[in-house]
């Protein structure tokens, strides 16, 4: 029987100025019929590029230009349009990135549903809802025929994405094809979204494409797995075999980029750089991966190295592979927090409602972002603040910095209350606390340069600091991030986003606050660029000396970098306690949901959020 | 869905209770405050000062401003909008005669703006990425450029002087009967079974709307495409294409329901507009309308019958919102909070 | 530096724009050179005589002459000097108020923000052309009187359309950032959120000058613009309009002036639109 998906020597082309760059080059897989495959790999990778491939519905600008992509056997790049549609849809399903603009907001999601049941060639109204019905229910979610009425924005992003898987697999389609389904949904609702995916997979048989860049969860969901770099696949094979024991150095490295939630806090592998971008791609040859790559060679700079078996079943793209097992994390950076320094910032009793006016009625709901928050951060202490998005702790941290002010409560800054709206405040704030925004590409003002944007803080109120001063102080924090001082003359959309994060860091320096609060700053990286900035803080709070809160939703990097750690949940701190302890012993029934959402490091090993046999909620 | 509706139409026509308060007393002040004066004018020009002075006080122009608001109010409420001082009738009775003809204007040249905004922008739409897209897109700023009182001379010129094609001045051909029961003379001539004055009526009525239509069609055009344009550039779209939908059941099925509500926020300020462009196109049509009577108005500062046109247009301005945003209610889910 | 105005420059709308608005700049500039006649000498002997081309035409009035015997080409040139009076200044007073409001309106919210927004949906409860006839009966007519009225009427269209603009710049944490080093308010607003508005408030001045030059147009039309010695592309076409079946060219000329100078100024400001379009700057594509 034919394999469900055969890809052959697949080439797609991106037009950069008046050059092709292929952004995917010479790839070969063969998915076979009840098989999950995963495509891993860092953003820029070209994975997603493969789903779309499978459609031909790539972005402007982009071809496939060689190769050949068979669904069960025949080939999907020289079939008409027309027979390619018919298969989309029916054959071949879709689970998207991002449920919550993946479905219509002006369509119910009755409608919908029922526009692809009607396309799928059931005739009666009555026989479309029913069987729309019994297909939410399969996708275990609540009071399914209340759900068709509802439209998208009043549904959760975890109910939007199961109606959109319920949709991919009502045509009891022949392959899935799933890019990132859960990135964009909160942690704890990783494990159930890929447990339905799961489900689902083995009642109708189907070969899922599951393409991702956790390579955590790939071990646990994938029979096997492709790792991508810069267009290519470095490695291939069974997933447990491949990410338990990788062949390729990329994978390796990345591995041990990936803070673990086990065993022994280690320090983080650094790969310098990151991925070349399309432009940088056109002009390389060799080993891609070489420039960053640990064990290069004299000779990886020349040679393409050739897609090799290593083992049966196992391929590989490098020169030298022996030497893979050898990559090693440098020694753990210390932590240092004693008990007995005073506390800096601390919160008593803080209280944060909002009105909330929704939509052309302007009906009124009163909101509680914050809950009787009391917590304190003591001086050189990294303190975490976890919990799922909406959960209050971006109110938190705008109510630390002043861009809110408490309804009740208070803020002390070095024991002295700033809670309140004034300029006297404003001043104190602005001498020894400053914020890491998250969001690198909004926080940085694009018409400014980086020199300009760096020591912004010595152009403010009636400071005027002259060109040179500024131009010497860039310099030292650029230096200090990690970063060339050529950058200081550039523009933030000439860099990229990691480098862009770092000038957020080094902006906030610039006035040697003795408090950093980081809202959620390596969420939306890629793992590589992560433990570059993890590293970087690390060594920042070594060289500096400044107190942390550390908002994000993921655990794995809290461990690694905060020695303390606040739980919160709908508004309330509902746990707190030593990075460690909380985490080995969680005592709250919503940090022992966040602590079970992280799958295993050992891809051998069980994840019990993940357990299919376990009984659905 | 209907009781939110009405609720929303409660509520923005008592939010428009004050914004008319306000807006009918800074009318009063600002024309209380000219150097007119309306006492004298109303007189026949031999009248000498002390008859004058008596008419002041008749007309309580002596009185402090604020109460004379309060007068004005008063009256206003009980439907008495004073006096109209050049043509001496009631400006009540004068505005309720000449605006269902404007409101007759208005709503055929909507339909026309309406229906050529929707295709032009679809055309427009489907041209991207053609040859024919810069012709397309220079031919709207051009159409974008001609006011609707330009439209009306142009049309004018070509229709009525140089091809003599249709009629282009007054509401129906002389001589013909014209009936009064609803005001709305293309109904009252069908109710009185006159199909040739209803014929004589449309005739008449082709030129202006077709101007007015003319020229707020390319803001409707131009934002259907560009709400097109976005609209292609979010993710639902994508997905139902790989649901093999067509690209014709993504445009209509889709796209077109989610382009429509920004262009239906915009034509809603345009229909406003539009309305009170319907003065330079009766002007120039002599159309017997609200327009014109402004203008004679205006010319003659026939103060009261300002106050009570000038007060009409915000009524009807008010009212076209409060319908365009309760249509937007009703396509725009979002907005239905329960 | 290749600042987006720079950047603008080399698109054909914005260069099409520009120079057919420096060819009505240099007429409305250098009327007394460039016209052959003074706009207000009265030729009773040449009363409504074709353009020079046409039969009957005569060579000393090159588009003819008007029912006074007027020469239409100086009354045309004396009339742009008129409208780009118009179009400059109620546009540039009309971004002023409007613009500041804004600024305040979008950046402090609250209460402020109130206020602002219900003084701008009074103000537009009225429509343009009725609250601009209003003012005019008010003002008494004049080439200043215009430009007072129209900057009264417009600058709502600034100050609604900027808010919402300046709300999406507030909203960019850079703003956020600038106030927590330091910045004062008026700091942030001027340093930080200003130059992130500067291209849709150069594209509205340029769409609000196609605006005044049609409001003034329909006001010397109706005959509530400027005074009558004043020549105005409107009152031109209000006079032709008595004798379009002897002198159509009389009619059609000032509207092809108006449609040309409108389109100009619109033509401008969508090519200034697209291409100081900030949303694609800052995410670098």
């Amino acid at each position: 029987m034919a394999a469900a998906l055969q890809a052959c020597d697949l080439v797609v082309d991106a037009r950069i100025g008046d050059a092709l760059v292929p952004v995917i080059r010479d790839l070969s897989f063969e998915l076979q019929a009840g098989k999950i495959l995963g495509l891993i790999g860092e953003s820029g990778a070209g994975k997603s590029m493969v789903g779309r491939a499978v459609a031909q519905l790539l972005p402007q600008g982009f071809a496939i230009t060689a190769g050949a992509l068979f669904f069960e056997g025949k080939d999907l790049l020289k079939m008409p349009p027309a027979h390619r549609r018919f298969l989309l849809g029916r054959a071949i399903g879709f689970i998207p990135q991002a449920p919550l603009t993946a479905l219509n907001p002006v369509l119910t999601i009755g409608a919908q549903f029922d526009e692809h049941l009607a396309r799928l060639g059931c005739t009666s109204s009555r026989e479309r809802r029913q069987s729309a019905v019994a297909m939410l229910e399969a996708a275990r979610l609540p009071r399914p025929s209340d759900l068709l009425r509802c439209y998208p924005h009043q549904l959760s992003g975890g109910m939007c994405q199961r109606v959109l898987i319920a949709m991919a697999f009502a045509s009891d389609p022949r392959l899935v094809i799933a890019d990132e389904p859960t990135t964009a949904l909160d942690v704890t609702l990783h494990a159930p979204i890929i447990r339905l995916i799961a489900d689902m997979q083995r009642r109708h048989r189907t070969a899922v494409l599951f393409i991702t860049h956790d390579l955590r969860l790939a071990a646990q969901i994938c029979d096997d797995v492709i790792v991508m770099y810069a267009g290519r696949a470095v490695e291939s094979g069974p997933a447990r075999a491949v990410l338990s024991n990788p062949a390729h150095p990329y994978t390796r490295c990345l591995q041990l980029a990936n803070p673990s939630m086990q065993g022994d806090c280690r320090a983080l592998y650094v790969m310098p750089e990151q991925m070349p971008s399309l432009r940088q791609l056109a002009g390389m040859s060799g080993c891609h991966f070489a420039p960053r790559c640990p064990l290069a060679m004299e000779d990886c700079q020349r040679v393409a190295p050739p897609d090799q078996t290593i083992a049966p079943g196992r391929r590989a793209a490098c020169l030298h592979v022996a030497t893979t097992p050898s990559i090693a994390a440098k020694a753990p950076a210390a932590m240092a927090a004693s008990a007995a320094a005073r506390p800096v910032l601390a919160l008593e009793g803080v209280h944060k409602r909002y009105i909330v006016r929704a939509g052309l009625l302007g009906t009124a709901r009163i909101v509680t972002a914050v809950k009787n928050a009391s917590f304190s951060i003591r001086e050189n202490e990294f303190v975490a603040l976890v919990g799922e998005s909406g959960s209050g702790k971006s109110t938190i941290a705008r109510l630390l910095v002043g861009l809110e002010q408490p309804d009740a409560g208070r803020i002390l800054l070095n024991g002295e209350d700033v809670g309140s709206a004034s300029a006297r405040n404003h001043d104190l704030r602005t001498k020894s606390l400053q914020m890491v925004f998250q969001d690198p590409y909004s926080a940085l003002n694009p018409r400014r340069r980086i020199a300009s944007i760096v020591t912004q803080a010595m152009e403010a109120g009636s400071r005027h600091a002259d060109w040179d001063q500024r131009l010497a102080r860039t310099r030292d924090l650029l230096a200090e991030v990690g970063l060339p001082s050529d950058l200081a003359t550039r523009f933030p959309h000439q860099l990229s986003g990691g480098q862009r994060q770092r000038i957020n860091i080094a902006r906030a320096l610039c006035t040697l606050p003795t408090v950093l609060i980081a809202d959620e700053i390596v969420s939306g990286l890629d793992v590589s660029i992560q433990a570059q900035l993890l590293n970087l803080l690390a060594r920042l709070r070594a060289e500096l000396g400044f107190a942390m809160l550390f908002i994000s939703h993921d655990l794995s990097a809290v461990r690694f970098l905060c020695s303390r750690v606040l739980v919160m949940y709908r508004g309330e701190i509902v746990e707190e306690g030593p990075t460690e302890t909380v985490f080995a012993d969680p005592r709250h029934s919503h940090t022992r949901a966040l602590v079970s959402s992280v799958p295993p490091d050992n891809p051998e090993a069980p994840w019990p959020a993940f357990d299919v046999a376990q009984p659905t909620v | 869905m209907i009781a939110t509706v009405i609720t929303l139409i409660a509520r923005r026509l008592l939010a428009a209770i004050p914004i008319l308060l306000i807006v009918s007393a800074l009318l009063f002040c600002l024309l209380r405050t000219l150097p007119v004066d309306p006492a004298a004018m109303s007189l026949p020009p031999n009248a000498t000062i002390a008859e004058i002075e008596a008419k002041r006080r008749e007309m309580g122009l002596d009185r402090p401003l604020p109460e004379q608001y309060v007068i004005w109010l008063h009256g206003a409420l009980h439907g008495d909008l004073g006096q109209s001082i050049q043509l001496r009738r009631p400006a009540g009775s004068l505005v309720t005669a000449t605006l269902p003809a404007t409101i007759q204007l208005a709503v055929a040249a909507m339909v026309i703006a309406g229906a050529l905004g929707f295709g032009g922008g679809l055309l427009l739409f489907h041209l991207r990425g053609t040859m024919l897209e810069p012709v397309a897109d220079l031919v709207s700023i051009l159409l974008l450029s001609i006011p609707e009182f330009l439209w009306g001379l142009i049309l004018l010129f070509v229709f009525g002087v140089l091809l003599r094609a249709l009629p282009f001045t007054g509401e129906v051909a002389p001589g013909l009967p014209v009936p009064h029961i609803s005001g709305f003379l293309l109904i009252d001539s069908l109710l009185i079974g006159h199909p040739d004055v209803f014929y004589s009526a449309c005739r008449h009525l082709v030129l202006p709307a077709t101007a007015l239509g003319l020229a707020f069609s390319p803001t409707i055009m131009r934002v259907l495409r560009s709400s097109l344009f976005d609209v292609y550039h979010e993710e639902y779209i994508q997905q139902a294409r790989l649901r093999g939908l067509s690209e014709r059941q993504v445009l209509l099925g889709h796209a077109l329901k989610n382009a429509a509500l920004p262009t239906l926020t915009l034509a809603g300020v345009q229909f406003g507009i539009l309305f009170s462009g319907t003065l330079l196109v009766e002007v120039i049509y002599s159309y017997p309308g609200m327009g014109n009577l402004m203008v004679d108005a205006v010319r003659n500062a026939d103060l009261p019958l300002i106050q009570a046109i000038g007060l009409t247009y915000c009524i009807v301005v008010l009212l076209i919102n409060t319908a365009v945003d309760s249509l937007y209610l009703v396509l725009n889910p979002k907005l239905r909070v329960r | 530096m290749k600042g987006p105005l720079a950047h603008s420059l080399r698109s054909p709308k914005v260069l099409i724009a520009l120079s057919m608005i420096f060819c009505i700049a240099t007429c409305a500039i250098f009327a007394g050179a460039v016209a052959p006649h003074e706009p207000g000498e009265q030729n009773l002997l040449a009363i409504l005589t074709p353009p020079e081309w046409m039969p009957g035409g005569d060579p000393n009035y090159p588009l003819g002459t008007d029912s006074l015997g007027r020469c239409v080409l100086s009354r045309l040139i004396y009339g742009a000097r008129t409208a780009m009076l118009v179009a400059f200044f109620a546009s540039l007073g009309a971004m002023i108020i409007g613009s500041v409001l804004a600024h305040i309106s979008g950046y402090f919210g609250g209460a402020v923000d109130w206020v602002i927004g219900r003084l701008v949906d009074i103000w537009m409860s009225f429509p343009p052309v009725i609250l601009s006839l209003i003012l005019m009966v008010g003002l008494g007519i004049g080439l200043g009187k215009v430009i007072l009225a129209i900057i009264l009427v417009d600058w709502t269209r600034f100050c609604r359309v900027l808010r919402s603009e300046v709300l999406v710049v507030t909203r960019h944490e850079y703003v956020a950032a600038a106030r927590l080093l330091g910045f004062t308010h008026r700091q942030t607003i001027v340093r930080e959120v200003l130059p992130a508005t500067l291209p849709l408030l150069i594209t509205l001045l340029s769409l609000e000058m196609a605006i005044a030059v049609v409001v003034e147009a329909i006001l010397s039309f109706v005959g509530l613009g400027v005074s009558a010695d004043q020549p105005a592309w409107g009152q031109m076409i209000a006079d032709a309009r008595q004798y379009v079946y002897q002198s159509p060219s009389n009619l059609l000329l000032p509207i092809a002036a108006i449609c040309f100078t409108v389109m100009a100024f619109n033509l401008l400001g969508d090519g200034l639109r697209r291409s100081l379009d900030v949303r694609l700057m800052e995410t670098g594509h």
